[in-house]
């Protein structure tokens, strides 16, 4: 019982120097495939101290009370994740931190923070039935549905789930806000959008929303990496490719309709976790 | 009391009441009746479930002499609906029971042969008991809700004759509808049930019209034939039921081993309850029952009515485990909780996305009953409780919130916390309670969906879109949630009638506390019911944790988690004192406020931003001819697997 928890503490702490620093890789990476320098990899961490120096701003009380929910629920999430707990709830619980997201926008009266709250639970609504499903999917291999089950099974998961790993990466893209998924909340300030979702948070809120945004990120690798998790660095690497990968389609793709979204993650991602469950369930 | 009187007092008490009733006049007159009336029924129905815990199940058959009372009312009710019918000159309504009128003879004589001996005609387990908590408590608490609720309606509703008060009327149809649930769900007997059945039919009916404007009527009366299909597939059903396993016990018809010729019949049962659970294609009489006043939509969506088609569903499942007939049922209700969780996305009436996920919580209730394990009975049951609870307490919380502010539209409860501070709160907790972990709904999800995952084959699709299903339902709850959060500069009005806000904040609690103490309910409760319906014990529920074979859900350690992680935030937002600024509006903000921005010419423009509904994908002109469709095809399907087998 004592490991799970010094697992979970570690990576409670642990989490938002990865997350950052994959942030600050991402800005070097886009940066140079646009032929620019870019910024230090460290950047990430002078916003988020400079937001974090800020005087408050905000536009209503239910936003603020939201911006904390959304952030603790993130972390609730995570360390059930990293106790190696059932994956079902982990996602349940996610889909509640992503609801109070949208909760918290929905509150102000902005117009771009609305827009951008609808988007989010569309994005929700493309997400969770493949996370759902993945659940599923890991049960089919492993007979439970604990993070637990992944890491003392004897064989990986991927040979077995590649369809299921395709249509996660499509969630990846998602959460990570990377185009062409990138409709609730744009990376640039200039656009039809604004920030969308996030058009009403700023200073040390927008720091809270960063540090959430770190967390979930790395939830989301760590359960990429679990694809492959023996040995577990396999997985890593994947999970980095992974990311990697995400980051190149962001630079070559423009962001696209809501509808689109919801058209290829229903049909190519949950279409893709049930051929790949009833393949399983034919051939082995 | 023994348990034979318990069951005639939670038949008879709200049945002589509600005669009692008629006398009534004025709200206090009605609340001195009424509040006690349902407290005796609570604790008559809290007495029963003490005596029927220690052992398996109590029975009791009445003296035969009233047998042919229920004969003689059967036939008395099949005769009222054809007089309205008739009067109402409704082909549809005449033709079913006309057809039932001459069927119900055919099968009693030619089939039965006469009268034939049911034992036990009641049959009290621990599902039974469940039920009439729920109804009890959950009525109980409606009625007295209604109290405050009628006399304000009338006065507000210009009724065709204001002359004269209908309210008497209302509740005796009202109170008399507890007391043929209760019936319904202690009966074991087939006729028995049947009339049981008929009774909450001819209920729901006079209820719907009670207005008596030409929408109710017209509701009413497709309430009533839709129901009507379901009486005749039971009356086939006990026909063939007797004809082929020579009994009319429930009990004896599922404990037999699901023999071939027995399916059928079940699978007819299975018909009726989805009528009554207006399941897809059979919703649209629940969508009209909203023109009815507000308690009698909290009523017949949440302890009565549905719940009768599902209790059926759900009661039947030990007949029908391991056949086609459990997966095709298990198909039919998942699809039917997917494509209208989709439906109440595109719908921007209130009433009417609460209808939409009444059902499709129903359709989840059915999909657990076809998945046939003991995790997937226990979310079914665990289900039926706190869809009851939270159900009741939504619709409750909507009808003040339409009498107050005149409205039932969602985009009229822009920042409705501002206006009813507490009402509001109450029905984000509700709605909260509806859709997220650690609540009991998201529970009974979690639990169907790892039942699901856990038989392979066909339970693929039903998995499938149990998960589509459940991201639709958090997407139109949270609409509706968000919006009632918004900042809107206007002063709380909120009055208090104490009968309903009493109500509602009791069903919150109940909400909230039910789903904390998940556990020992499961335990308690839930678990006794599996095991006399001959199931095994789905969870280890020791620490307080439910444990099954494949997962584990903390409830009380997520409750701590999530408490922290929403109410802690809320309080400092609520102690916060410092100024609101203004939202962002490409900094052309008008005066610096966050209400109108300088448009062309120099112009203030309003700020407006309605919310998303998104009919193109999600209307009904979209996806309801479509989806009455493919569930007629799975109807279908549902009964060519069983008689081609």
């Amino acid at each position: 019982m004592t490991w799970p928890i010094i697992v979970a503490v570690a990576a409670v702490l642990l989490a938002p120097l990865v997350g950052g620093l994959l942030r600050g890789l991402d800005r070097k990476i886009t940066a140079r495939l646009q032929g620019r320098i870019g910024p230090p990899v460290v950047q990430p961490f002078y916003d988020f101290g400079k937001l974090v120096g800020k005087s408050r701003v905000v536009s209503s009380k239910a936003s603020m009370a939201w911006a904390w929910s959304y952030f603790l629920l993130t972390l609730t999430a995570f360390t059930l994740f990293f106790m190696g707990q059932d994956l079902l709830v982990v996602f349940l619980i996610l889909a509640f931190a992503g609801g109070s997201l949208a909760f918290g926008a929905l509150s102000a009266r902005s117009p771009y923070a609305r827009f951008g709250a609808n988007r989010e639970l569309l994005q929700i609504l493309a997400c969770e039935p493949i996370l759902l499903l993945a659940a599923v999917a890991v049960y089919f291999q492993t007979g439970k549905f604990t993070v637990c089950s992944i890491l003392e099974a004897n064989q990986p998961l991927l040979p077995y789930l590649p369809l299921v790993f395709v249509a996660v990466l499509i969630v990846l893209g998602i959460k990570m806000r990377k185009s062409p998924f990138d409709i609730a909340a744009s990376e640039h300030a200039h656009q039809e959008l604004v920030r969308g979702v996030y058009t009403e948070y700023s200073g040390r809120f927008l720091a809270l929303m960063e540090l959430t945004h770190w967390y979930k990120i790395v939830l989301l690798l760590a359960f990429i990496a679990l694809f492959w998790a023996q040995p577990l660095w396999v997985g890593v690497l994947i999970a980095l490719g992974a990311y990697f990968l995400e980051l190149w389609l962001d630079n070559i793709a423009a962001r696209l309709r809501w509808s689109w979204m919801l058209g290829v993650s229903w049909s190519l991602g949950v279409g893709f976790v049930v051929v790949n469950l009833v393949l399983l369930s034919v051939v082995v | 009391m023994s348990g034979e009187q318990l069951i005639t007092l939670l038949i008879f008490l709200p049945a002589v009441v509600a005669l009692g009733g008629l006398v009534l006049k004025g709200a206090a007159a009605q609340r001195v009746v009424f509040v006690p009336a349902m407290v005796a029924l609570m604790v008559a129905a809290a007495a029963l479930a003490l005596q029927v815990l220690p052992r398996e199940a109590l029975t009791f058959t009445p003296p035969v002499g009233w047998e042919n009372v229920v004969a003689v009312l059967k036939y008395a009710l099949i005769a009222y609906f054809l007089y309205v019918g008739i009067t109402a000159r409704n082909g549809l309504v005449l033709g079913l029971a006309g057809f039932l009128a001459v069927l119900l003879p055919v099968v009693q004589f030619g089939v039965l042969g006469g009268h034939v001996a049911v034992e036990p005609v009641f049959y009290a387990d621990v599902l039974a008991v469940i039920m009439c908590l729920v109804i009890s408590v959950v009525g109980g608490l409606i009625v007295v809700y209604a109290t405050d609720y009628m006399p304000a309606h009338e006065a507000h509703f210009k009724l065709a004759e204001p002359v004269r008060t209908r309210q008497p009327q209302f509740f005796f149809w009202f109170v008399l509808f507890l007391g043929a649930m209760n019936g319904l769900v202690l009966a074991n007997s087939l006729p028995w049930l049947f009339f049981f059945w008929e009774v909450t039919t001819l209920c729901c009916y006079q209820l719907i019209r009670h207005d008596l404007t030409d929408e109710a009527r017209g509701n009413a009366l497709r309430a009533l034939w839709m129901n009507l299909i379901g009486s005749v597939a039971m009356v086939v059903g006990i026909g063939l039921a007797y004809n082929s396993a020579g009994t009319l016990s429930i009990q004896d018809l599922i404990s037999g081993g699901s023999a071939p010729l027995v399916l059928l019949p079940l699978a007819l049962f299975c018909l009726t309850g989805f009528t009554k659970a207006a399941q897809v294609p059979f919703q649209s009489w629940l969508l009209g029952a909203m023109v009815a006043p507000t308690p009698v939509s909290a009523l017949l969506h949440s302890s009565t009515m549905v719940k009768a088609g599902v209790y059926l569903v759900l009661r039947l499942a030990p007949g029908y485990a391991d056949t086609s007939l459990s997966l095709l049922v298990a198909l039919f209700g998942a699809f039917v909780f997917m494509v209208t969780s989709l439906l109440a996305i595109g719908q921007s009436i209130s009433k009417r996305v609460l209808a939409y996920s009444t059902i499709a919580s129903l359709g989840l209730i059915v999909c657990c009953a076809g998945i046939n394990t003991e995790l997937a009975l226990a979310a079914g049951i665990a289900l039926i409780i706190f869809h009851a609870v939270s159900k009741g307490m939504l619709f409750m919380a909507v009808g003040v919130v339409e009498q107050q502010i005149g409205s039932r539209d969602i985009e009229d409860m822009d920042g409705l916390v501002a206006r009813m501070p507490l009402l509001t709160v109450a029905a984000v907790i509700g709605m909260l309670s509806m859709l997220f972990l650690p609540f009991g709904v998201a529970f009974a999800k979690w639990a169907a969906i790892g039942a699901a995952g856990a038989l392979a084959g066909g339970y693929i699709a039903v998995v499938a879109f149990l998960a589509i299903g459940s991201a639709a339902a958090l997407v139109f709850w949270s609409k509706w949630l968000g919006r009632m959060l918004g900042e809107v500069p206007v002063v709380a009005d909120e009055k208090k009638p104490v009968s309903a806000y009493g109500s509602v904040l009791l069903l919150v609690v109940g909400a909230v506390g039910l789903s904390i103490f998940v556990a020992p309910l499961v335990a308690a409760l839930i678990q006794p019911a599996l095991s006399t319906m001959g199931y095994s014990q789905a969870f280890d529920v020791s620490g307080w944790h439910l444990r099954t074979a494949i997962g584990v859900f903390p409830p009380w350690a997520l409750f701590l988690a999530v408490t922290a992680a929403v109410l802690l935030p809320a309080l400092f937002a609520r102690g916060y004192r410092g100024d609101l600024d203004p939202v962002y509006l490409c900094g052309v903000n008008v005066n610096g406020g966050s209400v109108q921005f300088t448009g062309m010419a120099g112009k203030p423009v309003l700020v407006t931003a309605g919310g998303a509904y998104w009919k193109q994908w999600f209307g009904e002109s979209r996806l309801t001819p479509a989806s009455n469709w493919i569930a007629v095809l799975l109807l279908v399907a549902l009964f060519a697997g069983v008689v081609l087998r």
